[in-house]
């Protein structure tokens, strides 16, 4: 059975716009897809319909088995703490310290009384500190989240995320606001917990080389449509020139070229 | 040098010339002559400004210079300085509470727009209605005394307060509260996970502060609805004694306390700023 089954998905904001018209896909367990298009083509809104950050017009979409549209109340949090989600800004808490934002995490799993007074058990606290270790965060543990650099930050986030012990790990322009060096950390870290965790992970980027050297599956949105969904190999210039429009300059087709050379 | 087609005779406009700048010279213009008019028609009954100002001076110098307790003891002074401060305390205490409530649903990030706009409108009327109407509002159900001036404290400490905290809230980026739902979880949880500690110095601050007006309120209240304390007792050595002397103690009580407490919450502030 598939993880994630999209089906005739349709997002509509108003009456007028049209953010998703008729998407459809699959994804396997285990899968590293990224999700490529210009600024506005639906990328965000479609990663936002997955754990229903935003509701969903009307369609199909089943997480697990469960149909997700119409989930409501805690039935609604359950489905969320099963996906962990990453994000361009972070969006940590930047006056808590690093480990009282990863255990954030675990909020989902919690009680009113416990999660309003961050009440977290020993076992809990344990496993945050062995993830944040493993991320190479050992020192920064009571650091305030404001004084870390970008980098660290997105490595906290992956830290909150990871520590739902999510099936599914979504990532909305993880390295948009990072400098090449700790992009590639991050990319390295998100293929790696894809590999060895076996969490599937869809990512948004912009980046197309990135995409093309990281992910095993590439799908192209266009104007609130998949115009594209396949293997990065089998993605030619023509196809990424339609994904981005006239507009693209040399610049992505040289990175295309850079690609089939390596 | 010749460029310069401007005619010399013209002279530059620097401020343009609309209807706002001409209504507002009118009206100066206007504050000008009256002033005039009141100056020359003024009734001094016969004492002349020099001898009025060195007046004037002299009772600042017996009230600053010379203060000294006459028909209350230092102890009664004392307690009655700690019943001011406790009106002003209690009022801030129950406005802060009830305000922090109200406040999560004034804040556009927080709450829907229908909830915003109802708890905004409301305040907004409960704020422009001064503090002493409030209370005298209160004196018609509970007769005047100190309980209708903490409850009309109180009420126009809420209006304040909420207005406060919201701007506080609203500060908070939309990102972190979306991360926190998306990891599942719940409305009260994310309020005391990321926005209350976000804000929290920014809700100690505007606490103080309302403290601050709380305390001077509750001295001008203790005269005007008799609800007792330091205010009480001042306006009785002012209007019924006549002591200056004593006033002057009253006011040195007060500036120390005011002083006190400045210090006290700057400490505080920087205390929490630093948490790490």
């Amino acid at each position: 059975m598939a993880l994630l089954e999209v089906e005739s998905l349709v997002k509509r904001y108003g009456t007028e716009t049209l953010a998703l018209d008729q998407v459809s896909f699959t994804m396997e367990a285990g899968e590293f897809a990224a999700i490529i298009g210009r600024s506005g083509a639906g990328k965000s809104t479609l990663l936002r319909c997955i754990n229903r950050l935003i509701d969903i017009s009307s369609g199909e979409l089943r997480f697990d088995g469960v149909s997700v549209p119409g989930l409501r109340g805690t039935a609604l949090r359950r489905h969320r703490t099963q996906i962990g989600m990453i994000f361009q800004h972070y969006n940590l808490v930047n006056r808590l310290s690093v480990i009282e934002n990863v255990l954030h995490g675990r909020l989902g799993y919690k009680g009113l009384v416990q999660g309003v007074f961050g009440i977290y058990s020993e076992e809990e606290k344990r496993e945050a500190v062995r993830i944040i270790e493993s991320l190479g965060l050992g020192e920064q543990i009571y650091k305030r989240c404001d004084q870390l650099s970008g980098g660290q930050k997105q490595r906290v986030g992956i830290a909150r995320a990871l520590i739902q012990q999510p099936k599914l790990l979504l990532c909305d322009e993880p390295i948009a606001s990072l400098d090449p060096n700790a992009a590639k950390i991050i990319m390295d870290t998100l293929r790696e917990i894809n590999r060895e965790m076996g969490i599937t992970v869809l990512v948004n980027l912009h980046q197309v080389d990135v995409a093309l050297r990281y992910a095993d599956r590439i799908i192209g949105v266009k104007g609130g449509t998949i115009v594209y969904d396949g293997t990065p190999d089998r993605l030619s210039s023509e196809q990424i020139h339609q994904i981005y429009g006239s507009e693209a300059g040399d610049l992505i087709l040289d990175l295309s070229e850079q690609h089939y050379a390596a | 040098m010749t460029t310069n087609t401007r005619p010399v005779a013209q002279r530059i406009r620097v401020r343009p010339r609309n209807k706002a700048n001409l209504i507002i010279q009118a009206t100066l213009i206007g504050l000008l002559l009256l002033t005039l008019y009141h100056l020359a028609t003024f009734d001094s009954r016969g004492i002349s400004p020099i001898e009025g100002i060195a007046k004037t001076l002299e009772s600042f110098r017996t009230l600053f210079f010379e203060p000294r307790l006459k028909n209350v003891s230092l102890g009664e002074m004392l307690y009655a300085l700690s019943i001011t401060v406790a009106m002003g305390l209690l009022t801030t205490i129950f406005g802060a509470l009830i305000a922090f409530f109200l406040a999560l649903g004034a804040a556009r990030n927080l709450a829907p727009r229908w909830l915003n706009n109802l708890i905004t409108g409301g305040t907004a009327f409960i704020r422009a209605v001064p503090t002493v109407l409030w209370v005298l509002f209160f004196a018609v159900a509970a007769g005047l005394g100190s309980v209708a001036a903490v409850v009309g404290m109180t009420f126009h400490s809420v209006g304040y307060l909420i207005k406060a905290y919201a701007e506080s809230f609203e500060e908070l980026d939309a990102g972190v509260l979306e991360a926190l739902r998306a990891s599942g979880a719940s409305w009260w949880q994310t309020i005391f996970q990321a926005v209350v500690p976000t804000s929290a110095s920014a809700l100690l601050s505007w606490t103080f502060v309302r403290f601050e007006i709380n305390f001077s309120t509750a001295i001008a209240m203790g005269a005007v609805a008799g609800a007792g304390g330091i205010g009480f007792d001042m306006f009785m050595a002012s209007t019924f004694y006549l002591d200056l002397r004593e006033l002057g103690a009253f006011t040195y009580a007060v500036l120390i306390f005011a002083i006190a407490l400045e210090w006290f919450a700057t400490r505080l502030k920087g205390g929490l700023g630093a948490r790490v």
